[in-house]
This record gives C-alpha cells, structure tokens and sequence, in this order.
C-alpha cells in the first residue's frame, strides 16, 4: 500500500509540473490545484498508525493519527485561497497582455 | 595614552568635514585651516615620541576590548617600537604635508573635502600599525584601501583619475580580501587573532598544514598594497591623484603598509624556505622591473612612482633574509626612503603648480627661478642615488652588505648582488635625470615659466631633505638608534645592532657601491640613448593590458549568464525545476541509502481495511489526473479535476479521516464553481487560442513537450523514490497526538480530536488561516475593481463596448446589464423552489457544524463554504442582478471583519481567563439546559467567527468573479 500510494504521489507530481509547464494559463492551473493534491495526499500518508477508526475520543479501535489530518486542512484551506487569487491574476493578465499563451507574458524582460 | 594620537587625528578629520558648512567655510581661509590642522598630527608626533623610551626598554603597550568572546574575538592595540617607528614617519610626514595642501590649494574653499579624506586616512594608517589583532588590522587595512580610492579620485570630473582610482581600489580591495581569508585561517590554525598569540606561535604555524595557503594568502595581501610585481601596475595609475596625496600615500604611507604587515608577521611566518624564495623572488623581480620602467617615463611623477616600486622590492626583499643585518637595511632602508621620495614628490608638486605642467620633456633650467626648491629636490635625489654622505647612501650600503653576507645560498647571493647593483645604477640615473632635466640645462618648452613657492610651500620639502643628510652625519640621540634597532628586532625576533657609521672601512660592498655609482653615472650620461634603446625593446609590454582584458572578459561572462534570462515565465520555471532535479537526485544518489531497500512483501501488500476500495480510488485519482492532461476542452479538464479531488476525499474517507474529507469535499466543489467563473470571463478567441496550444503537437511545440515530459517524468520519479523512502522510514510513534488524544476531552470538551486540534490546541494557526483566506478574497474584490480600473486595463467586455459606440452613452462603466440565470427568464419554477429552499437549509446545516464542531466531523469552514455555496447556486439559477437584490444583507468585507474581529476578542478575553491566547474558556459549564454535547464556550465563538470570515472571503470570490458585466457580451 504504501509503495502505491508513493507510486500515485510521484506520478500526480509529474503530471502537475507537467501541466505547469504548459503554455495555456488555464493547465497551468489545474497543474497547480494538482500538485497541491498530491502534497496533501503525502502528508495524509505520514500518520503513524494504521487506523481503523477516526480519531474520536470515545474510539474502541485504534484510531488514525489526527496531527496530519489537521495540518491538511489548513493546507487545503489555503491553498484554495491561493487559487482564488491566481485566478484573479489570470484575468487581469488576459486583459492586459490580450492573451491565454503564457509565453506573450514577456514584459519581464522589457 | 597614545590612542589619544589616533583620537586626536580623528578630531582634526571632523573639523575637517565640519568645514564643509559654507557659514564655516567663510570665515577661514584654506591656508589657515590646514596650518590649524597640521596641529592635529604634530600632536600625535609628539605623544609617539614620548613614548619611544618606555619602547626602547621593551614595553609594548596593549590595550583590548573584548568584542565577541565566544568566539575569542578581540579589539586591540599592540604598541611596541615597530609600531612607534611607523607611527611616527606617518605622523610626521603627515604634518608636512597637511601643510603642503594649504598652500597647494591655496583659494581652492573646496578643499575641505581633501582635508577630511587625508586625516581619515591618516587615522586609518596609525590604525594598522597600532593594531594589536589581525581584525583590527583588517579594519583600518580596508579602511585605507577607501580613503585612498577617495583621494585618487578627488577630481571627480577626469576620468584617468577615475579608472585609477578603480584599479586601485580593484587590486588592494582584491589582496584584501585575500588577506581577510589568510588572517581567519592563522587565527584558526594559531586558536586566537590577537599579536601575543600569533607572534608566540611562530612553531606551530610553520609545521602546520596550512602553512602554504596562510603564507600565499597573505602575501597577496602584502603584495598588491606594496605594488610588487605582477600587482604593481596600479600606482603609476594613482598617479592622477593631486600631489600632496600621491606625496604621502604613494611615497611614505600607504604602501608601506604591506611592507609594515610582512615585517610584524616575521617572527610567525618567517624563516622557512618557501617564504625567503616568494619573497626574495617577488622583491627582485619589482625591484628591477621599477628602476628599468622609471627611466622611461617623462612624466615627474610616474617616474617617481616607479622607484617607488623599486624599493618596494627591495624592502620585501630584505624581509625574505635571515640575517639581522637584512633587518638593519629594512628599518634603514625605511626611513630613507620615506624622507627622499615625500621630499622629491613635494618638490614635483611645486614644479606642477607654478609651471603647470610635470612632462619633464618641457621642462628644464628652473634652478635659476627656484633656488630653493632645487636645493631640497638635490638633496633628496642624491639620498636617492645612494650617494655619500646622505642617508640614501647609508641604506644602500646595508642593503648591499646583505647581499654579500655569507650565509646566502650561492645562487641567491649572486642573483641578489648583481641585480642590488643594476637597481641602484638605474636608480641613481633615474634622480639626476629627474633633477636634470627639471632644473639644469636649458628650458625646453618656451612656453613653461615658473617662479619661485612660498616658504612653507618648499620647507615641507626641505624638511625631510635635510632630515636626509644631517641624520647621517651628525649622531642623534641614542634613542633613535634605539628605536630603529627595536623596531629592527620586533621584525626580526632577535637582536639587531642599529649604527649610522657611513665608513666602514674597504669592504666589498664599499666596491659594490662604488661600481653602482659608476654605472649609474654612465646611464646617466648616456641617458638619451638608454631610454631610445628602451622604447625600441618592447615597447608595448603592460600589465594594463592583461588588467584590462580581464575586465573585460568579466564583462562579457556575464553578458553570457544573463541569457538565461528570457523573459518567459516557463523557461524559468523549467530551469528551476530542472536545476532542483538534478540537485537532488544527485544527493539522493550519493547520499540515501535507496539502493539498499529491500522489498518486503508486507510494504506492498494492502493490509488495511477496505483494500479494494482505496485502490479504485487511487485508479480513478491517476484516470482523472490523465484526463486533465488529454482532454482538448479546458472546461472538460476542470471536470476532471473536480472528479480528482473528490477521488481524493474518497482516500481521506478510507483513512478513516471524515473531517478532511468534509472540508476536501466542499473546498473541491467551490473551486470548481470558481474556476467555471473565471474561465467565463476569458474572451472565448484567446481561451481557443490557447486550447489550440495545447492540443498542438506540431515541430517546434513537440520538442517542447517532449522536453516538459522528460523533466516532469524525471521530477516525478523523484518524487515518488523519496517519497517511498520517507513513507517507510517514519516513525511509527507520535510523541504529539497522544497528547492531543488524552487531552481533547479534558481540556476543550471535544470528542472529535481533529476538531479539537483545529480550534482549540492550534487556534492561532487558523486563526491566521481565515485571515489568509479572507485576504484572497479581499484581494480579488480590489485587484479586479479597482486595480484593474487604475491601470487602465481594459476588460474585454469594456473594448466591446467601446467598439459599440455605448462608451459615449454613458454605459462604460454604469451598472452591469440586466442579466438572467441559467434558463433565462423563465426558469423553471423546479429549480427557482430548489434554489430558495436551498440556502436556509444550508445556513441550518452550518450552524449545525458550528454547534457541533467538536464531537462530529465538521467546523467553521465547512459552514461557511457550504453557505456559499449555496449562494453560488443562486447565482446560478437566479443570476447576478437578483440575488444582489434579494440578499442585501450579504456584504462579504462586513462578514469578513465582523468574523475576525470576533475571533480577535475571543482570544483576547481567553487570554485574560486562562493565561495563553485562544485558551478553551466554557462559559456554560454549568448550564443544565443545554442541548446535550453543546457549550457556548469560547471553541463556539470561534467556530462562529471561521465561518463569517470563510463566508465573507468565499462570497467576494463569487461575486468578483461572477460579476457579469464583465463577461464578453
């Protein structure tokens, strides 16, 4: 299980920064959203029981670890704002520059 | 005591600087103020010298100041009669000179400015001397590396003065920095940067590992401030700077520090093989190649820089030697030097500034007009040639008596000897071509007239000049004898005898001396056809060139390096990507053990509960994931991530983990509402535009998929090895979430531990997650509104507008146009029923997460998002124009304070209960009525406050995004 779950994360990765490093803004995107799905996949791995029960306190079984599960949520919570954001941007540079190709978004170098 | 001198000079500095206030400026003439300046230094003069007999009886004045003494680092000063021996030529050529300048620029007000650099500089020289650690040294070494840079380039406005002042700066800087990393390698090889140390750990120094590398480090360092070869180029350069500071940087001072460092680290890093040849080698080489270039120069003071340079060599030379008398002929050597070439620099400056110019071709019979400035130029220059009974004799005669000691090696003592005598054949033809031309024979250029200096313009010549012959003849006190040997023995280690007898008697360096000066006078004679054979013999040689090349080759290696710098976000994103990749694979190669791991059959099997479940989720998360890559339409791709991420809550689910799998559910809808929003408000051509992009997979894009593939793959792989790695290494006991687990019910009366985590042990870590969340959604509101309209950017539905001609009509920026949702106006009364219920419904549902946040999965946030999403429903059914009309209420920056703030009292009147911020704080504890499991406690109000701010920053979102006036009409 855990060779697949590594396995899975690798792979959401390279496709994530394989759809970072499209051209349309709009992968580029989805690339991002992708990426950060798979760190929070990561860190859901990282708990250090195997549980069969959520963590209640009136759990009888053993219970999965909680410390992660809350880190994740944080992380999910914020990287949505992120997003957010970046879609902001994305429509601002599409009035601006009158494109959706990452490349005609030169002006750093001028 | 004697850091009063180094106070006192500083003093004069400020005054200096002071005078740079124009009320100041008017009331003091130039003049005046350097004669009350020089007072400065003649202080300093007088307070060395009383101290010299205390130094002569061995003494050394220390005085520290413990800056970091963990690390053992030190301030200090270190006075013994080395120093005081330095201290003094400084301070007294430094008076000479400070008086020098007033009449230099005599009417120049300005010269305030070159008042304050010289004295700094004075300062930071005494500082080097009086140094009592190597850190000091290094301080004032660099600080006067600056102040010299500053008086190079005094007249800003010439740009040789400039790039000399730069090239000067460039090699001493260089040769500093060198020094810095040999001076920290001595104080860790010796354990401690102050002189005691250092200086009594000259064994341990020579047989350490290190020696080689302290030796050539600070070498460099010594090496490019004395202009030795091949670093020596830079002085003729700094020759741009005005007289009375080339007279006392370049002649006396300032490169007299390397030789200064070199004698004070002798005793620590002397005495070995590889130290007499670099410097015995280095000094003979500058030694010759200053008297040979000297002879051809036609300008004063280029001429005189490089006999400079020549003696330079010279004194590093004898500093190579083992044997006391070489330390006699330093010291000797030292002092004469310094009183000949300040006196021959301030004589040049004279004829510089009443004739206007320094070419010595134009030059010529100004003994007539300025008798006394051509006496002190003549006494100086026959110091110079080493003629008896000056000074400069007496140095050439000790110098010459080393290299006829008999404890040479063979090969060096010839070598030494004969190039001793070409040197001071050359030089003594270099001081009577100088005084020749400047002053005999028949003016050349009929356009030169001069006349004769002020008095205290020629005494500062004079002085020293003078000082050349009568130190000579008529024995001083015997304290000056006592100094130049003391300072000879600090250099050396042992004792040195000191005597100023000119006649020793016939002794082969008598003959030496005697065949020198015969040959001098022969060069002299034949002067002309010496330097006409010297310009036919390579005349193009110059270090500048190589210095120059150099620069350049800097230069264009950067133009190189910068053409990484595209422009394009993407190349730079594959390069850092790229870079990362190779990184750490090849740590990870090198360094994890990866190799080594041995599949067990227990990692790969799927001993947890509900196997089949997690591997369909896993499938459907990597299908979805591969759609988003292949499918064309970008809408279908945002699909896919939709499906993704709720494949992903389906794996939280399985953990089991029913409160991230809430919050992934309803965070993966919103985003997917948003991303429809937004991809809305992209004018459909560039949507296609980039569609087209993607699916392209003609030539050029080809390769630059194929090149995407490769990194990502490769990152992937990456990734996924660590991963592994990491995954089946962790440790398998939490030291923290027993903690949490014992606790929760205790201290927050919380059954759901996640929940407990989230709201009450990490309240402040969400407090600030809402805070960044809320930010998101404000920063839309305002990037949107009103950046976009600062800028002046317009929206495509604004050009259209435009194109339409409804700009004049007012409508530009007017209210949006009436819209409907989806089914226009008459939708059907299913869904219009569906979406009205639907958002108390879900306000009910929030407030049961809210209530109930602690014992079942579910909080703030998930309130919040669901309440918005409902709202995003009745955007979509109702469209935007009504919902603005039917909920009013619903102002996001409102909900978005109201929330924070309301968490921010919350923590505050916690903190003032429990002690810490955001404490657990349960007001009806004791309550009975209350619905069983519930407690309006502080967790209650915090859970209040996420889900304002969350619904505040959610709502902005919605409304920005799907504002849809400005959606292409």
């Amino acid at each position: 299980m855990t060779l697949l779950v590594a396995l899975t994360v690798g792979l959401l990765f390279a496709i994530g920064i394989f759809q970072m490093l499209q051209r349309n803004v709009i992968r580029s995107l989805i690339g991002l959203m992708i990426l950060a799905n798979a760190v929070n996949l990561f860190l859901l791995s990282t708990g250090a029981y195997e549980g069969l029960e959520a963590a209640y306190t009136t759990a009888d079984q053993p219970s999965s670890d909680p410390l992660p599960q809350a880190l994740i949520l944080t992380a999910i919570v914020i990287s949505m704002g992120g997003t957010a954001f970046i879609l902001a941007m994305l429509i601002i540079i599409s009035a601006r520059y009158k494109t959706a190709d990452m490349d005609e978004v030169d002006r750093l170098k001028k | 005591m004697l850091i009063v001198s180094l106070l006192v000079i500083f003093a004069a500095a400020l005054i200096a600087a002071l005078f740079g206030l124009p009320a100041l400026n008017r009331r003091l003439s130039i003049t005046r103020l350097s004669w009350l300046l020089a007072g400065a230094p003649l202080v300093a003069f007088i307070l060395l010298a009383s101290r010299v007999p205390q130094a002569n009886a061995g003494n050394v004045y220390t005085w520290q100041w413990e800056w970091l003494p963990s690390l053992g680092l030190s301030l200090g000063f270190y006075i013994d009669d080395l120093s005081l021996f330095f201290g003094l030529l400084i301070t007294f050529i430094g008076t000479l000179v400070v008086v020098y300048t007033g009449q230099y620029f005599k009417g120049d007000q300005g010269t305030w400015r070159f008042l304050t650099y010289l004295l700094l500089f004075m300062v930071s020289m005494l500082g080097i001397v009086m140094a009592g650690d190597v850190l000091t040294l290094f301080i004032f070494w660099e600080g006067t590396s600056i102040l010299s840079f500053l008086l190079v380039a005094y007249k800003t406005s010439s740009k040789s003065a400039r790039s000399g002042a730069f090239r000067a700066l460039l090699i001493t800087g260089g040769g500093g920095i060198a020094l810095l990393v040999g001076v920290l390698f001595l104080s860790y090889v010796v354990g401690g940067t102050d002189y005691a140390t250092i200086l009594n750990s000259g064994d341990v120094l020579r047989s350490s590992e290190f020696y080689t590398v302290i030796l050539i480090l600070i070498a460099l360092g010594a090496f490019t401030k004395s202009a030795q070869f091949p670093f020596h180029f830079w002085l003729p350069g700094a020759m741009s700077a005005p007289t009375p500071a080339s007279a006392y940087l370049h002649s006396a001072t300032m490169v007299k520090a390397g030789i200064y460092l070199l004698a004070r680290l002798n005793p620590a890093l002397g005495f070995t093989e590889s130290w007499f040849w670099l410097l015995t080698i280095t000094g003979g080489i500058t030694m010759l190649t200053g008297a040979y270039q000297g002879l051809k120069q036609n300008d004063q003071k280029a001429l005189l820089a490089y006999s400079t340079i020549s003696q330079l060599g010279v004194l590093v030379m004898l500093i190579g030697q083992d044997i006391a008398i070489a330390y006699k002929a330093l010291v000797v050597g030292i002092l004469a030097h310094a009183l000949y070439k300040s006196a021959l620099f301030l004589m040049a400056g004279i004829v510089d500034h009443e004739t206007g110019t320094r070419d010595m071709r134009r030059l010529g019979g100004l003994a007539k007009v300025m008798p006394f400035t051509f006496v002190a130029g003549f006494l100086a220059a026959l110091s110079m040639a080493g003629l008896p009974p000056m000074f400069g004799f007496l140095a050439k005669e000790t110098l010459l008596a080393t290299a006829v000691h008999p404890t040479l090696p063979p090969i060096a003592a010839e070598l030494i000897r004969w190039s001793a005598v070409l040197a001071g054949a050359l030089m003594l033809a270099q001081a009577g071509f100088l005084i020749y031309e400047t002053f005999l024979g028949k003016p050349k250029d009929p356009d030169v007239h001069g006349h004769e200096a002020p008095v205290p313009m020629w005494l500062a010549p004079a002085i020293p000049a003078a000082l050349s012959i009568i130190l000579a003849i008529i024995p001083g006190p015997k304290e000056e004898a006592e100094l130049l040997s003391g300072a000879a023995q600090a250099a050396y280690g042992e004792t040195v005898k000191v005597s100023f007898v000119l006649f020793h008697g016939l002794t082969v360096e008598l003959l030496l001396s005697i065949v020198a000066i015969s040959l001098g006078i022969l060069i002299f004679v034949f002067r002309h056809r010496v330097r006409a054979w010297q310009n036919r013999v390579l005349p193009n040689l110059s270090l500048n060139d190589v210095y120059r090349w150099m620069l350049q080759a800097i230069d264009r290696g950067a133009e190189w390096a910068t053409r990484l710098q595209q422009g394009k976000l993407r190349i730079y994103l594959m390069t850092m990507i790229a870079a990362t990749v190779l990184l750490v694979a090849g740590l990870v190669i090198t360094q994890a053990p990866l190799f080594s791991y041995q599949f067990s059959s227990a990692d790969s099997q799927l001993n947890s509960s509900l196997p089949l479940l997690r591997l369909l989720s896993l499938g459907v998360i990597l299908g979805a994931a591969a759609a988003t890559v292949v499918l064309k339409r970008d809408f279908s791709a945002i699909l896919a991530l939709g499906a993704l991420g709720l494949a992903v809550a389906l794996l939280y689910v399985l953990e089991p983990a029913p409160d991230v799998a809430l919050v992934q559910i309803v965070v993966d809808i919103l985003s997917l509402v948003i991303l429809v929003l937004a991809l809305i408000r992209l004018p459909r051509s560039q949507r296609r535009k980039a569609q087209d992009l993607t699916s392209d997979s003609r030539g050029s894009s080809r390769t630059a998929l194929i090149w995407n593939g490769i990194i990502a793959g490769t990152l992937g792989l990456l990734v996924a090895a660590i991963t592994l790695f990491a995954l089946l290494n962790r440790p398998r006991e939490s030291l923290v979430s027993p903690y949490y687990a014992n606790n929760a019910k205790i201290e927050t009366g919380a059954t759901d531990i996640v929940g407990a985590i989230v709201v009450d042990f990490r309240a402040l870590d969400t407090l600030i997650e809402i805070v960044v969340f809320s930010l998101a959604g404000l920063g839309i509101y305002t990037l949107l509104y009103h950046a976009a309209r600062k800028h002046g950017d317009q929206t495509p539905a604004e050009d259209a507008r435009e194109r339409q001609g409804l700009a004049q009509e007012g409508l530009a920026q007017g209210p949006p146009l009436p819209t409907r949702g989806v089914g226009g106006a008459r939708a059907s009364p299913f869904i219009r029923v569906t979406a009205f219920v639907a958002l108390p419904l879900s306000m009910i549902l929030a407030a049961t997460h809210i209530m109930y946040g602690h014992d079942q999965p579910g909080d703030g946030f998930t309130a919040g998002v669901i309440i918005s999403l409902s709202v995003g429903l009745w955007y979509i059914v109702f469209g935007y124009e009504e919902t603005r009309r039917r909920l009013p209420w619903l102002k996001a920056s409102n909900f978005i304070g109201a929330g924070i703030l309301l968490a921010v009292l919350t923590g505050v009147t916690a903190a003032f209960v429990t002690g810490s911020i955001l404490g657990n704080v349960d007001f009806t504890e004791s309550w009975a009525y209350m619905p069983s499991g519930f407690h309006i406690s502080t967790s209650f109000l915090i859970e209040i406050a996420i889900c304002l701010a969350v619904l505040g920053g959610a709502i902005h979102m919605l409304n920005t995004l799907g504002h849809p006036g400005e959606v292409e009409a």
